[in-house]
C-alpha cells in the first residue's frame, strides 16, 4: 500500500473511531427510556427530519436506539482492550525477562489459555453464569492476554542484546526501569495500540453476535446494535432502516478499529526504525 | 603506583560451542590503579573485549565455565565479583542448572553486580549509534545518569547538569543535542554523548571498548582526544580496549598486549613509546605495522 492510501485509511478509520468515541461518551449520559420511546403512530417510517434514520416496528427512533446501543460496548470493549494490553504486557515482559519456576508456571498458563477457542469459551461461560456484556469483556480481555504477552515476550528477548539495553544495564538502569519504560513503553506501544483496537473490535463483535443471538446478549427493550439487526426476523422486508443501519455500523465500526489499529501501529513501526 | 582499583587473576572464560568446550580467555591477569589508564591491545578475538566485559558481568550467551578472581577494591573493602557467582565456577550441579537456563546465570550476576554497574564501573561501546536508546532524547538518558549518580537533584538540576556534560564532552550547542535523537547525531557525536551519558553516572573505572571503531579517521583522534582531556583531573581510571597501538599509547600509562586469550607481555607505556627494553615478537610486529620504534625484539 503506498502512503497515500495508508494516509487516507488512516484519516478515515480514524474519524470513525473518533466519532465511536464520542457517540460511547455522549450515549452514557443522555437519557433514554426504551418503553417511553414506543410509538404506535409512527411504526416503520422513512428516514425524515424528526427522524433521521427513521423509526423500528415499534415506532421507536433508528438513531437514537443507535447512538444509545454503544453503551452496550463502550466501555466493556476499553476495558476488554484495556485488561489485554496491561495484563499482557506485564506477563510479556516479565517472561521475556525472568526466569524460574514461576516464569515457566505463568508461561503454561499463558498458553494454556492461548489454546481455548475464545467464542466457544465466552458462550460456554454465558450459559453457567449471569450473562452479562461487562463480564464477557472481561473474559474477552483475558483470552487476549496471551496473543499480546507472546508479542511483548518477543520484543523484550529480540532486545535484550541490544547494544543500548547492555549499556543502560552498565550505567547501573534499574532492570525495571529499563523493561517498563524503556522497552514495554518506548518500542511495544504500536503492538500494544493495534492489540487493544483488535480487542475493542472483538468485544463489539462478540456483543452484536450474543444480543443478534438473543439468549446471552442485551435483551430488547435495551437497544444493542447486535438486537437491532435481530430485527430483520419480524420485519418481513417492510423496511430496511431499522437493521441495515446498525448492521452497516457493525462493519464500518469493527473494520476502522482494526484499520486503525494497524495503521497506527504501522507508522509507529515505521517511526521506530 | 598508588592503590588497585581493579585487579583480575587467572580470568578462564569457555564457550560451549557445538564443536565442543572453547576457551576463550585463558588466565588473563592484570590491575587498574585508582586514576591510571590500562591500555589493552589486540586483535579481533584475542579475547580482550571479552575478559573486559566480564568484569561487568555482561559476557553475552552463555559461557561455559568462568573462572578465576575478579577484585574490585572499593570503599567499603575488597570483593571478588566471581567468588560472589559461586554457582558459575567451574564443576558442580549449579553449573549444570545454570547451563539450561542461562537467564538465570544473568539473574545471578545482576544480583551480585548492582551495587558496581554504573557506580564502580561502567562502559562505552564501540557503535555509539546503536549504544543509546533510539526512542529517547539524547537529554533524558543523560538525565537518567545524572539522576541516578546524584538522587538529591530535582528536575531543573539533573537537565542543567547533563547540559553541563554535554559541553564536557565538547559537543557545540549543547541544548540542541539534549534535544535530539541519535538518528539525528553523527556517529562522532553520538559517541561524545555516550561518553557523557557514561560518565555522567560518576563511575570510578571506564571501560572503553574500541570506542572508535567505525568512525572516521579525523572523528576518531577527536574522540581520543576528549578522552585525554577527561582523564587529565586522574580522578577516574579507565580501560581502554583497541586494536590500534596508537591510540593505546595515546592514552595509557601502561599497556597489555593480548593474543588468542592470553597476556603476551605488560608493559609501560613509555617504554613502547620509546622502544626501550625487550618487546614480544607480536608487539614488535604491532609496533612495525605502525611504523614505531621498535626497540630490541626478543
Amino acid at each position: 500500500m503506498t502512503a497515500k492510501w495508508s494516509d487516507l485509511g488512516l484519516r478515515l478509520s480514524g474519524a470513525v473511531v473518533v466519532a465511536v468515541m464520542v457517540v460511547g461518551l455522549v450515549a452514557l449520559v443522555i437519557p433514554y427510556d426504551p418503553a417511553d420511546a414506543v410509538s404506535y403512530d409512527s411504526l416503520l417510517n422513512p428516514p425524515s427530519a424528526a427522524h433521521w434514520l427513521g423509526t423500528d416496528g415499534q415506532g421507536r427512533d433508528v438513531l437514537m436506539r443507535l447512538v444509545k446501543g454503544t453503551e452496550a460496548f463502550f466501555l466493556p470493549g476499553l476495558m476488554g482492550g484495556l485488561i489485554a494490553v496491561v495484563l499482557g504486557g506485564l506477563a510479556g515482559a516479565y517472561t521475556g525477562y525472568a526466569s524460574g519456576p514461576l516464569r515457566s508456571a505463568l508461561v503454561g498458563l499463558l498458553q494454556l489459555v492461548d489454546t481455548l477457542p475464545r467464542l466457544v469459551f465466552i458462550i460456554l461461560l454465558c450459559t453457567i453464569r449471569n450473562p452479562s456484556i461487562p463480564l464477557i469483556a472481561v473474559v474477552a480481555g483475558l483470552l487476549f492476554v496471551p496473543t499480546v504477552a507472546t508479542v511483548v515476550r518477543r520484543k523484550v528477548e529480540a532486545l535484550a542484546s541490544e547494544d543500548y539495553i547492555l549499556a543502560h544495564i552498565a550505567h547501573g538502569f534499574t532492570p525495571a526501569r529499563i523493561l517498563l519504560h524503556h522497552i514495554l513503553w518506548l518500542q511495544c506501544w504500536p503492538l500494544l495500540v493495534r492489540q487493544a483496537a483488535f480487542v475493542f473490535g472483538y468485544v463489539l463483535f462478540v456483543e452484536t453476535g450474543l444480543s443478534y443471538l438473543g439468549d446471552y446478549g442485551v435483551q430488547e427493550p435495551d437497544p444493542s446494535w447486535g438486537n437491532m439487526v435481530a430485527q430483520v426476523k419480524d420485519l418481513a422486508g417492510a423496511g430496511a432502516w431499522p437493521w441495515l443501519a446498525p448492521a452497516v455500523a457493525i462493519v464500518v465500526t469493527i473494520a476502522s478499529f482494526l484499520a486503525f489499529g494497524n495503521l497506527v501501529a504501522r507508522k509507529g513501526e515505521e517511526a521506530l526504525r | 603506583m598508588t592503590a588497585p582499583l581493579l585487579s583480575i587473576e587467572d580470568l578462564i572464560i569457555e564457550f560451549d560451542t557445538q564443536q565442543g568446550r572453547r576457551r576463550v580467555v585463558d588466565g588473563v591477569s592484570f590491575s587498574v590503579a585508582q586514576g591510571e589508564v590500562l591500555g589493552i591491545l589486540g586483535e579481533s578475538g584475542s579475547g580482550k573485549t571479552l575478559s573486559t566485559l566480564s568484569i561487568l558481568g555482561l559476557v553475552p550467551g552463555r559461557p561455559g565455565v568462568v573462572s578465576g578472581h575478579i577484585r574490585a577494591h572499593t570503599d567499603g573493602g575488597e570483593v571478588d565479583f566471581l567468588a560472589e557467582l559461586p554457582s558459575v565456577v567451574s564443576g558442580g550441579t549449579a553449573e549444570r542448572a545454570y547451563q539450561k537456563d542461562d537467564r538465570r546465570w544473568q539473574r545471578i550476576v545482576q544480583r551480585t553486580m548492582k551495587p558496581y554497574w554504573g557506580q564502580f564501573a561502567t562502559a562505552v561501546f564501540q557503535n555509539p549509534k546503536q549504544s543509546l536508546d533510539p526512542l529517547m532524547t539524547i537529554g533524558r538518558q543523560l538525565d537518567e545518569s545524572v539522576s541516578l549518580a546524584d538522587p538529591s537533584l530535582d528536575r531543573a538540576a539533573v537537565r542543567a547538569r547533563s547540559v553541563d556534560w554535554l559541553r564536557r564532552v565538547q559537543l557545540h550547542d549543547p541544548v540542541r543535542v539534549a534535544a535530539s535523537y541519535a538518528h539525528e547525531l553523527s556517529g562522532g557525536m553520538c559517541q561524545r554523548a555516550m561518553i557523557a551519558v557514561a560518565l555522567a553516572r560518576e563511575p570510578r573505572l571506564l571501560i572503553a571498548d574500541e570506542p572508535t571503531t567505525g568512525l572516521d579517521t579525523t572523528v576518531r583522534a577527536e574522540i581520543v582526544g576528549l578522552f585525554k582531556a577527561l582523564l587529565r583531573d586522574r580522578r577516574r581510571a579507565m580501560l581502554y580496549i583497541s586494536h590500534d597501538i596508537r591510540e593505546v599509547l595515546f592514552l595509557a600509562d601502561r599497556v597489555i598486549v593480548m593474543r588468542h586469550g592470553k597476556v603476551l607481555e605488560e608493559t609501560s607505556a613509555d617504554d613502547l613509546r620509546h622502544g626501550r627494553g625487550r618487546r614480544h615478537p607480536y608487539t614488535a610486529s604491532l609496533l612495525e605495522a605502525a611504523d614505531l620504534p621498535v626497540g630490541e625484539a626478543a
